[in-house]
């Protein structure tokens, strides 16, 4: 049952997504010129290469926000069996946000909040 | 006064006087740098506030005019001529390390003129393409020489400036890259929702950090000095509205009065009363209107849909008495068109307790807003030394600490009949230039009052020639805008069009202040920074 | 072949004042070739184009600000479901022009107006954008914005009053409502 289910949901996916890509190449109106390949920088060219090292900063907000988001998905299975798993259960999640708590602390006190 | 003569007579004993109302000095071109250094160094004068600077040509000669005024004595003023004979290569001394707004100021004489300013820090063109052709203002100018071009602006078009300065070897010219190859450079406007006009800021960015601002201008530059020169008196009272479209009133109250002043005309009191009243709600409209656009700037809709809301009252007083809702053409020379409409009072009365009531709602929906307070303060400060070194006038100045209200330095209209306060802060933050808006729609209010009370009966006009010739001579008036210092200068040689016309900007000295305030801010700050400016693009560009 | 009557729902045709403009519109694309019938699938279409169609704000002097009392809450726009104001091109259906073109500003619009994605449309709104307005005298102002971008809608005043450009965008209604789906619109020939 679980394979032929998994079968199915792959195969939907891809046939859906293809045919949107096919029908819309049919039936949309084609045109282009220069200027739509452009960048758009409110009308005026844009200057310089635009893959420049850019500042580690912008690194760090997307670290921290994807490690919060990632323990936030971990949450939600453990709430959907809370009442099962009982209090074993909730010990073990209170250790898992201590450790996650802790790391932010650390964050914070280190100064990655704000933008320097 | 005489003071002042003796000074400048034994610094260039060449200067010659002229007679008029403020001590006018035409000083030798060579001289000019130490008269200059003097007034603006001496501990008695103290001449800190350039308010304009004004390129002329005179026929055989090129030159500048500059209007010196002492913020601590406002009795002190001076008006200083310089010029230079040669036409294929005038040159003169800068004076933009003494002002700054001086900065901006010589780069519109150059782009209009030619005149190449020594030790000018970045000589370039202000508001036409680089390689356009020719100098507008100058007399012998061809008006079909250029022809548009659809091409794009191209990077060394966008980022050369020029220095000449002085050497032991004599006078070197130089140019120079403003941004260096490796900064990462974007453009914000000429088309964004944020800039308040076609505005276009080039910012050097590191991260999120504005390294250095370069404001390019002339999106909207309609060539109105030019036109004016063409125009009979009361043909150029159609194309001031249009300047700073949101005080459209004041400005045609700034050439009424100045011709007015130059053909002596009284104006009967009515006139003045009504004419006072509608710059008033013209102010009010314009501070709802830049609340509006901060508030929206900084992600709030509602206070702008109430902002407009609120505004749309005024439009519809003006429509009823004037004829128009943005450009109301009403006041003309000698007085207003026509009389007022009968409930032109009745709705001024009914609008005050109204507006009232909505600023209290107002400050309880935005103000007291925690991350609206988070976002305006401790952000952009402008202190009173830069304010007045920048010219930044109008509620951005009084932000700042500098007392520079024009109706209480040289009431005009009827506002020495009246009782009504300057709003002055200390701090010159962001958040300070936001509240003073929002203080003067309460003092406007408060004019409305005592002047809807007051209006003397008698006539509306008074009787002027059908075609308007002034005399001989220069002439000058001032008005506070709703942004601040406009002035209106007028050379005229008897005929009935003038010789020159200029108009003094507040808005481009807000704009010129941009760069130092916002060096190491956010770009999110520079909006905000932006938007509490509230400078507005065609009274630049003119 | 008749223009069946276009129904916008705020406004009688008979009300509108250039009923013959859309008849001609008609004949010249038959002449070119194009079939003009219109079935119901490319009604239902052209019902759902015209009522959401999405600006993209040009506004450079006095008319922007009646723009903004037409996005306000007195004469509102997004009760024709035109209010999502996009700021990209790319994501825009017309452009409104609003204010004086001056030719710095020039490459700018021709540039903007290149990268907005097929089906546009321009109206042009003020008389600076129409012919120059009280600046045609000037040697930096473009007489008329139909010198570089093909215009739709014309919407004279200094500045028109917002129920003027409210009148205006429903004539772009009707004429999007005219178009049929499946082909590209014929763009107007600049002369």
């Amino acid at each position: 049952m679980n394979e032929s289910f998994f079968l199915v949901a792959f195969v939907t996916a891809i046939v859906l997504v293809v045919g949107a890509y096919w029908i819309a190449k049919l039936i949309a109106p084609h045109s282009s010129n220069a200027q739509k390949g452009e960048p758009y920088e409110c009308g005026i060219p844009t200057r310089g290469n635009s893959w420049l090292p850019f500042k580690v900063g912008y690194y760090l907000f997307a670290i921290l926000f994807l490690m919060f988001d990632v323990e936030t998905v971990f949450l939600f299975p453990w709430a959907v069996v809370m009442h099962d798993l009982g209090t074993n259960g909730l010990i073990m999640i209170t250790f898992f946000i201590l450790i996650l708590a802790l790391g932010l602390a650390y964050a914070w006190k280190k100064g990655a909040l704000e933008w320097k | 006064m005489d003071n002042i003569r003796e000074r400048i007579l034994s610094l260039a004993p060449e200067a010659t006087f002229e007679e008029s109302q403020i001590l006018t000095a035409m000083i030798p071109s060579d001289k000019f740098r130490e008269v200059t250094l003097h007034l603006k160094n001496d501990k008695d004068m103290q001449f800190d506030y350039l308010q304009d600077l004004i390129g002329m040509d005179w026929g055989e000669t090129l030159g500048v005019v500059y209007r010196l005024f002492s913020t601590s004595n406002n009795q002190c003023a001076v008006v200083l001529k310089t010029s230079t004979a040669d036409r294929e290569n005038p040159q003169l001394f800068s004076v933009s390390d003494l002002w700054d707004s001086a900065n901006l100021y010589e780069r519109e004489v150059y782009d209009f003129f030619g005149i190449n300013f020594i030790n000018h820090p970045g000589m370039r063109r202000l508001f036409l393409r680089s390689n356009w052709e020719g100098y507008p203002l100058r007399k012998d100018y061809n008006m079909d020489s250029n022809h548009l071009t659809m091409e794009n602006q191209t990077i060394e078009e966008m980022e050369t400036a020029t220095t000449l300065n002085l050497t032991s070897e004599g006078l070197v010219n130089s140019s120079f890259q403003l941004f260096g190859e490796k900064e990462y450079v974007v453009n914000i406007g000429p088309q964004h929702p944020a800039t308040h006009g076609v505005l276009h800021l080039r910012v050097s960015l590191d991260g999120e950090t504005v390294k250095k601002i370069d404001p390019h201008f002339g999106y909207i530059h309609r060539g109105v000095e030019k036109m004016c020169e063409g125009y009979t008196y009361p043909q150029i009272l159609h194309l001031t509205d249009r300047l700073d479209y949101l005080s459209g009133t004041m400005n045609r109250h700034a050439v009424c009065l100045c011709v007015e002043k130059a053909l002596q005309l009284e104006i009967p009191e009515r006139a003045q009363y009504v004419r006072t009243m509608l710059d008033e709600l013209t102010r009010i409209a314009s501070h709802l209107l830049g609340w509006g656009c901060m508030c929206m700037d900084m992600g709030s809709i509602t206070a702008f849909v109430y902002g407009m809301r609120d505004r749309e009252k005024i439009m519809d007083i003006f429509e009823e008495t004037g004829g128009g809702r943005l450009m109301c053409n009403y006041s003309v020379i000698g007085g207003l068109s026509k009389d007022i409409h009968p409930n032109f009072l009745k709705r001024i009365r009914e609008f005050i307790p109204y507006m009232r009531k909505m600023l209290k709602e107002y400050h309880t929906l935005f103000t007291e807003n925690p991350i609206a307070r988070g976002r305006m303060e401790g952000v952009g400060y402008l202190t009173r030394e830069q304010a007045i070194s920048y010219g930044v006038t109008g509620p951005s100045g009084r932000a700042s600490g500098w007392s520079n209200d024009v109706r209480k330095i040289e009431p005009y209209a009827a506002y020495d009949k009246i009782n009504f306060k300057e709003m002055l802060r200390t701090e010159g933050g962001t958040f300070d230039r936001y509240m003073i808006r929002l203080d003067e729609i309460l003092e406007s209010l408060k004019i409305l009052e005592q002047l809807a009370d007051g209006i003397p009966e008698g006539d509306y006009r008074a009787k002027t020639k059908a075609i308007i010739k002034l005399p001989e001579g220069d002439f000058f008036q001032r008005v506070e805008n709703a942004r601040g210092d406009f002035g209106v200068y007028i050379s005229s040689k008897g005929d009935k069009s003038p010789y020159r016309v200029k108009f003094r900007s507040p808005c481009m000295t807000l704009a010129s202040a941009l760069d130092p305030i916002t060096r190491g801010e956010k770009i999110a700050d520079l909006i905000m920074i932006g938007g509490s400016l509230d400078y507005v693009i065609p009274c630049i560009d003119r | 072949m008749e223009v069946k009557k276009i129904h916008i729902p705020n406004m009688k045709h008979e009300d509108f004042n250039d009923n013959e403009y859309l008849e001609k519109y008609v004949e010249e694309l038959h002449k070119n070739g194009t079939n003009v019938i219109i079935g119901k699938i490319d009604d239902m279409i052209n019902w759902g184009r015209s009522n959401s169609v999405w600006p993209l704000l040009f506004a450079t002097s006095c008319c922007g600000i009646e723009c903004m009392c037409v996005g306000a809450a007195r004469c509102d726009f997004a009760r024709f479901g035109w209010e999502v104001t996009r700021n990209s091109p790319r994501q825009a259906d017309v452009m409104f022009v609003f204010g004086t073109l001056v030719h710095k500003m020039a490459p700018v619009l021709k540039r903007l107006y290149d990268q907005m994605a097929e089906p546009k449309y321009v109206i042009a709104v003020g008389s600076c954008a129409i012919s120059g307005g009280p600046f045609k005298d000037s040697y930096h102002v473009i007489k008329g914005i139909n010198e570089i971008i093909p215009v739709d809608v014309y919407v004279p005043g200094c500045p028109p009053r917002p129920d003027a450009i409210l009148y205006g965008m429903m004539q772009m209604q009707r004429k999007i409502k005219l178009q049929e789906f499946f082909k590209l619109p014929e763009q107007p020939v600049i002369k």
